[in-house]
């Protein structure tokens, strides 16, 4: 059963974390880009809280017996996605510095050669 | 006696532009006495690097593709390595008119502006973008009046100029994408002064610019939230 206290406290938690998000990106500690899906699943989450019958809806619609198993079923379903997009990107990037590493060594190649011709 | 003791840059982004780019130079060609130029070579696939080089034209290449934001801000940095005095946007796709260069210059020497920004709302001459564009803009126009008083009629333009202290502060810290809105604000922020004059732009010339409704609301949430981060920063 969803409790007035549970939904505070949700609430609560929730505020705190999209304002130190948001207070990251302000700080240039985090790109706005990778964090709006974070403050995309907050907004979400607490829209849910707010509204419950949204929940009991939805949990009705998936045959979930109980509205709160609901809430943490989306939060950590949402949560699963953000981690698998991290994975990708992660791997996108990994990718890139090593074209990035080869680059640089193919140049200094290049300056040494250009150099050692001038020492002639 | 010619009175020009100022250093100025062309900072030309170019991205698979191998169609483009020959006539993007040889069209600024004729103010090579007051401008210097760059082109920044973003990773181009294509034979951008190669039309380049066979020319002997002035080009930095990065070796990986970094994006409008990330070209743009590296001749940023070149233009504050060499010590310009002044440097401004151009597209690598032609469709920004070079006839502008000097009246851009004249105007920020005039009026002792830090950014000179061409608009294409001002006298709404030439290609005017698609009506889907213009709302955008048209609410980052209203967004940026309301969070600075300050009106700027086209916030998304990458005809541009900006003196040493916009050199400097572009250098240090520019957004990767969908830079043009919220560095204009940051210009704001720091209390420079911003200067519109009227041009004509032409169409895309050669390439495609497309935008999927996926990319357009994260562009228009993107710079957005962008703009009012960039407000409440320290400045």
């Amino acid at each position: 059963m969803l409790t007035l206290k549970i939904r505070i406290l949700i609430i609560i938690l929730l505020l705190l974390s999209i304002l130190y998000i948001v207070n990251m990106v302000r700080r240039k500690r985090l790109e706005l880009r990778y964090a709006l899906i974070w403050l995309f699943t907050g907004i979400i989450v607490f829209i849910l809280t707010l509204f419950p019958n949204l929940i009991k809806i939805l949990s009705d619609l998936l045959g979930i017996y109980s509205p709160i198993n609901m809430l943490f079923f989306m939060g950590f379903g949402l949560t699963l996605i953000i981690i698998f997009s991290l994975t990708i990107f992660a791997s996108r990037m990994s990718i890139r510095i090593k074209e990035l590493s080869q680059e640089i060594a193919l140049r200094d190649e290049y300056i040494d050669k250009c150099l050692n011709k001038q020492k002639y | 006696m010619k009175n020009n003791k100022f250093k100025s840059l062309i900072i030309i982004p170019a991205f698979n532009e191998e169609s483009n780019i020959v006539n993007t130079v040889k069209n600024i060609k004729k103010y090579k006495k007051d401008f210097d130029y760059i082109i920044i070579n973003d990773g181009s696939t294509d034979n951008t690097a190669e039309i380049c080089n066979k020319n002997k034209f002035n080009v930095i290449n990065l070796p990986i593709n970094l994006g409008i934001g990330g070209a743009v801000q590296t001749g940023y940095k070149y233009a504050f390595n060499n010590g310009y005095d002044f440097a401004i946007q151009m597209d690598g796709d032609g469709q920004h008119d070079p006839e502008f260069l000097s009246l851009m210059k004249k105007t920020m020497l005039e009026t002792d502006a830090n950014m000179v920004i061409g608009s294409r709302f001002i006298n709404k001459e030439g290609f005017q973008s698609s009506t889907a564009r213009r709302i955008g803009i048209r609410w980052f126009t209203f967004l940026i009046k309301l969070l600075t008083r300050k009106t700027i009629t086209d916030p998304t333009s990458g005809l541009r100029m900006v003196g040493k202290k916009g050199i400097a502060l572009f250098a240090k810290d520019y957004p990767k994408d969908y830079p043009e809105p919220e560095t204009n604000v940051a210009m704001i922020c720091n209390g420079y002064k911003i200067v519109e004059i009227p041009v004509v732009m032409k169409e895309r010339i050669g390439g495609i610019s497309s935008i999927s409704v996926k990319k357009a609301v994260y562009y228009m949430v993107k710079v957005t939230l962008s703009i009012i981060l960039e407000k409440i920063r320290k400045h």
